[in-house]
């Protein structure tokens, strides 16, 4: 594809949303996609003039990303690289959140506990890379654990924030009912504390992203990290272009998901407009 | 509630308490031998850290390090400010812009690196570039959420009386944005220094991230968790030097809520 196609496919699209949909369904979206296909056609233009040895063109880049993504070479290291992140999301989020609504109802703890927890929070995550690494050993585990141990704080501290300002009332009203602590746990706080507690996750995500194109850069034979790296230094310039292009990608695809997932999972809150 | 009467005093002692707990806890774990050897004890730390504090290599490293952070930071600050602005203002281009911020803003920067290296080579320039690069994004977003809650009685009034665009920008786009401005140059604060660590830790850039990794393939472990130590130490007086900064800034803010 070409350019101009691709420019020109554009408003012939956009005309045929606007008669099915409603009368400004289809300004809407040329508006909102009209300078994404400028960048694009920019790129495409000027880097086609490049001389320069490490600005291929957007067609090689291209052509290079959907040769590597046909034959599986990407494939295996986005799922190596993103059953890392998952993984270790998860298990953030579940130490981050079972911690965090512990702090957050006792008080006297957390207030004791608050500067270990801002100490580590400010260590930046990625220089614990080669210590984790360099302790435990080059597979996918501490890779895993670097990237828990990053993600952990931001939802660590977002629960506790969260617990915290559930309403005075509701929790005065769970305690002349009498509920038995965990349904308290379960059905009161944890529900009130969602939306901050996702928030936190939000946070977490792009620093476990990071993190974790951090950990196969610094030492791996698999993953996206690892194919941009390997790329650059064997000079194969097409090839990290496209690798950092597709992380980019992935990142903003995951982060989409996210959104949505949120949006669904919180649908209570925003309907109520209690933002 | 009880807690709430905790004199000052006791709540320190309870503190260091717990951060003794917590050094205890690992003095042990390593005495009984469960994790790999080459972890060092709290002494060596302790000794180590002392050791770093006053070795010309490490406040080297250190002041690279922060010379990146900072100055990338600081360009971030002012682009993602100026055009977060300019796009929050204007409804047409907030419209137009919106799937590219946050394509940006969801871009993992660091995967960027070895491309920026390749262009610039591995040095403090390149290290710059790529921390600008992640910083602009947090003040980018911030900045034209701010911008956008213009009430639609300020601008009228701006517009009866027909302030000049300058004027407008600099009197009441500015500080109405400003708190939401104060909230993205403080995140991204905290972003310049991660990513800074990282692309040093990751290339041959030099600085503190670098020499956490030298150290690590000396197996100076000791002299790694000091240096991991202090990193963590000054991100946190970041934090806390910033958040005053900005309670400090937003004074008027506060005054108007209460």
């Amino acid at each position: 594809m070409t350019s101009a196609t691709l420019t020109a496919a554009q408003p012939r699209a956009a005309r045929k949303v606007r008669r099915a949909g409603g009368p400004n369904t289809g300004t809407r979206i040329l508006q909102s996609t009209w300078l994404v296909f400028v960048v694009l056609a920019a790129w495409w233009v000027f880097s086609a003039r490049s001389t320069n040895f490490f600005i291929p063109s957007l067609e090689q880049i291209l052509t290079v990303l959907v040769r590597d993504l046909g034959n599986g070479v990407i494939m295996a290291g986005a799922l190596y690289s993103l059953a890392n992140l998952f993984v270790g999301l998860l298990v953030a989020a579940a130490l981050g959140i079972g911690f965090g609504l512990l702090l957050g109802e006792v008080g006297w703890l957390c207030r004791i506990v608050d500067p270990i927890i801002h100490f580590f929070r400010s260590v930046p995550q990625a220089a614990l890379v080669p210590m984790i690494i360099g302790v435990f050993g080059l597979g996918q585990g501490p890779k895993m654990g670097t990237i828990a141990f990053a993600c952990l704080w931001p939802i660590l501290l977002n629960t506790i924030d969260g617990v915290l300002g559930v309403e005075p009332t509701i929790r005065k009203f769970s305690k002349v009912y009498r509920i038995p602590r965990g349904l308290h746990f379960r059905k009161v706080v944890l529900p009130a504390a969602l939306p901050q507690i996702v928030a936190g996750v939000r946070v977490a995500l792009p620093i476990g992203i990071t993190v974790m194109v951090v950990s196969e850069m610094f030492a791996s034979t698999e993953g996206l990290g690892f194919y941009i790296l390997n790329s650059s230094a064997t000079f194969q310039v097409p090839e990290t272009w496209a690798g950092a292009l597709l992380v980019g990608v992935v990142g903003y695809i995951i982060s989409m998901l996210f959104i949505l997932a949120e949006r669904r999972m919180l649908r209570w809150y925003y309907a109520s407009g209690s933002q | 509630m009880k807690e709430t009467t905790t004199s000052p005093r006791l709540l320190l002692a309870q503190r260091v308490a717990a951060i003794l707990i917590l050094l205890g806890i690992w003095w042990l774990v390593i005495a009984s031998g469960a994790v790999p050897s080459m972890l060092p004890g709290v002494s060596q730390i302790l000794a180590a850290i002392g050791k770093a504090f006053v070795s010309a290599a490490f406040w080297g490293a250190l002041g690279k390090t922060l010379l990146a952070a900072l100055s990338g930071w600081a360009i971030a600050a002012v682009v993602g400010v100026v055009a977060g602005l300019v796009i929050g203002s204007i409804n047409f281009l907030d419209r137009s812009t919106s799937i590219l911020v946050d394509f940006g803003r969801s871009f993992p920067v660091l995967a960027l690196m070895p491309v920026v290296i390749m262009l610039l080579g591995s040095n403090a320039r390149m290290e710059i570039v790529v921390v600008a690069l992640s910083c602009l994004w947090p003040v980018l977003v911030q900045t034209v959420y701010g911008a956008r809650r213009q009430e639609a009685a300020v601008s009228d009034t701006v517009a009866v009386f027909r302030i000049p665009p300058l004027l407008r920008f600099r009197r009441v786009l500015l500080p109405s944005a400003l708190p939401f401005i104060a909230t993205g140059v403080r995140i991204s604060a905290s972003v310049a220094l991660l990513i800074a660590v990282g692309v040093e830790v990751i290339s041959q850039a030099p600085g503190i991230g670098r020499q956490i990794t030298l150290m690590q393939q000396e197996q100076r472990w000791d002299m790694a968790f000091a240096y991991l130590f202090f990193t963590g130490m000054v991100g946190w007086a970041m934090a806390a030097v910033l958040q005053r900064f900005e309670n400090r800034l937003l004074i008027w803010k506060r005054q108007e809520n209460d």
